[in-house]
């Protein structure tokens, strides 16, 4: 574990954060600092991944720590103190995609898309639905209400639905995991298409460790509220490799 | 047949059914979204008519909008009036006796929308204004819908409350219900039959009503 403990030079970082919470049994105790554009931050269930993107995004408010965002601070808070600082989520500009796509049922495809584009004229509006639509190839789906999707078109749907708003960082809690190999391919080609015109960083979670290898710059890895490693995928991650490998009955090299 | 007290009754109950959902909307909202333990105490008051002889809260309400009260003598020296014996008294008694018929269905309407689907409009840039408005309400249409059915229902239905508060005064406080007593009670039972008649047809109307449009709530 080259990279223990974990960098917290917060000067270069686009997102910082130091977070502690005490649930029943469970020490939440994490503080990272995050340079590269697509991070995974890795770890077993149960050990924190989903309370942190939640905390990110302003729907958890911790006993205390503190979160910066492109230097801007959006939460702060003293342990047994009110907090300081806590942007609500309507201001965080922060998109969250999880595993359930939370679609508004009573809303088409295109105006969940456009939900929050109101503001919008309503052919602005409506190129930047469909261009959206596009990248995720269900531009047919149009005025199909959210019953009348598949799983992979609902997540898709929500991932463009959170793409519109514009985020300046997008937490994403394991959006593929319920997805079938080809919607799965669909959803993240659609999401790296939009990312390139873009700079918007990337923090996703996962278990998956086959996705934690791909595609990632950096990896910082969870264990039961602490952050035990943080770096490249190949530094931090060999021993659960070394792991998956011997389960699967494959030498791991030397 | 009292066409008098019919129109008095539809009129109470369509006032009546008009203040509860307005009033309910906002407490409803509260009692589904606040986090404040107290709010027990709401939710068991609110529900008290459901349980409570209307009499009894007849009586309470006798007593409280009476100048025997400060609360009474200010409403009588505001209204030229008591409160009591008057079509705003029964409105009164109404709206306070259906409260139940019309929170309980819009809390469980609003409590039935998956948190996640509030979250995911907040951190879309959603305030909680614009929330209720495109996301709460229209989910919990159907929820509405049914409060304002009840409200209306129950009210025709009203009959201590009303015997209470209004007294039995023709074309200001006598509904169909006390009419139908009254003609009971003169052993009018032709005329009886038919006052009946039109309180059952209504309040049948009403249900059927409300279940139609359960039935199409469910494809949406």
């Amino acid at each position: 574990m080259s990279n223990l403990p974990p960098s917290h030079d917060t000067q270069t970082a686009w997102l910082s954060f130091q977070l502690h919470h005490a649930f029943a049994g469970f020490h939440l105790d994490a503080q990272v600092a995050l340079h590269h554009p697509w991070t995974i931050l890795f770890g077993p269930s149960g050990s924190g991944k989903t309370t942190i993107l939640r905390t990110i995004a302003g729907l958890f408010t911790p006993d205390s720590g503190q979160i910066s965002l492109q230097h801007e601070t959006i939460f702060a808070r003293l342990k047994n103190s009110p907090c300081t600082a806590n942007v609500p989520p309507l201001r965080r500009r922060i998109g969250l995609v999880t595993q359930a796509p939370a679609l508004f049922p009573h809303y088409t495809a295109a105006q969940n898309v456009g939900f929050s584009l109101r503001r919008l004229s309503a052919t602005e509006r409506n190129r930047k639905v469909q261009a959206l639509l596009q990248i995720f190839h269900v531009e047919g789906l149009h005025d199909h209400f959210p019953s009348q999707l598949s799983g992979g078109q609902q997540q898709r749907i929500a991932l463009a639905r959170t793409l519109a708003a514009e985020p300046r960082l997008l937490l994403l809690d394991e959006p593929f995991s319920a997805l079938d190999r080809t919607s799965r391919q669909e959803a993240l080609s659609g999401l790296r298409q939009w990312l390139q015109q873009r700079e918007v960083p990337v923090l996703m979670v996962t278990h998956d460790l086959a996705e934690a290898f791909s595609a990632s710059d950096e990896v910082v890895v969870l264990e039961s509220g602490s952050v035990i490693a943080q770096g490249k995928a190949d530094e931090v991650l060999h021993i659960q490799r070394a792991q998956l490998l011997k389960e699967l009955g494959v030498p791991s090299g030397p | 047949m009292d066409i008098v007290a019919l129109l008095l009754t539809l009129r109470l109950a369509i006032v009546t059914m008009l203040v509860l959902v307005l009033l309910a909307l906002p407490l409803s909202y509260w009692l589904a979204t606040t986090r404040w333990r107290g709010k027990i105490f709401i939710e068991a008051f609110a529900s008290l008519p459901i349980v409570l002889p209307p009499t009894v809260l007849g009586f309470y309400l006798l007593v409280l909008l009476g100048p025997q009260t400060a609360f009474g003598r200010q409403m009588i020296r505001l209204l030229g009036h008591p409160l009591a014996f008057s079509f705003s008294g029964l409105v009164v008694g109404s709206v306070l006796y259906s409260l139940p018929f019309a929170v309980q269905p819009m809390v469980a309407g609003f409590a039935a929308i998956d948190p996640a689907m509030l979250e995911a409009a907040a951190v879309l840039g959603s305030g909680r204004w614009d929330i209720l408005r495109r996301i709460m309400l229209p989910l919990s249409r159907s929820s509405i819908l049914v409060a304002a059915v009840l409200t209306f229902a129950h009210t025709v239905g009203e009959f201590g409350v009303v015997l209470m508060i209004g007294g039995n005064l023709p074309g200001l406080t006598r509904t169909l219900s006390i009419a139908l007593y009254d003609q009971v009670q003169d052993f009018a039972y032709a005329q009886a039959n038919r006052t009946a008649l039109v309180l059952l047809v209504v309040s049948f109307a009403a249900l059927t009503l409300l279940y139609s449009q359960r039935r199409k709530g469910r494809l949406v």
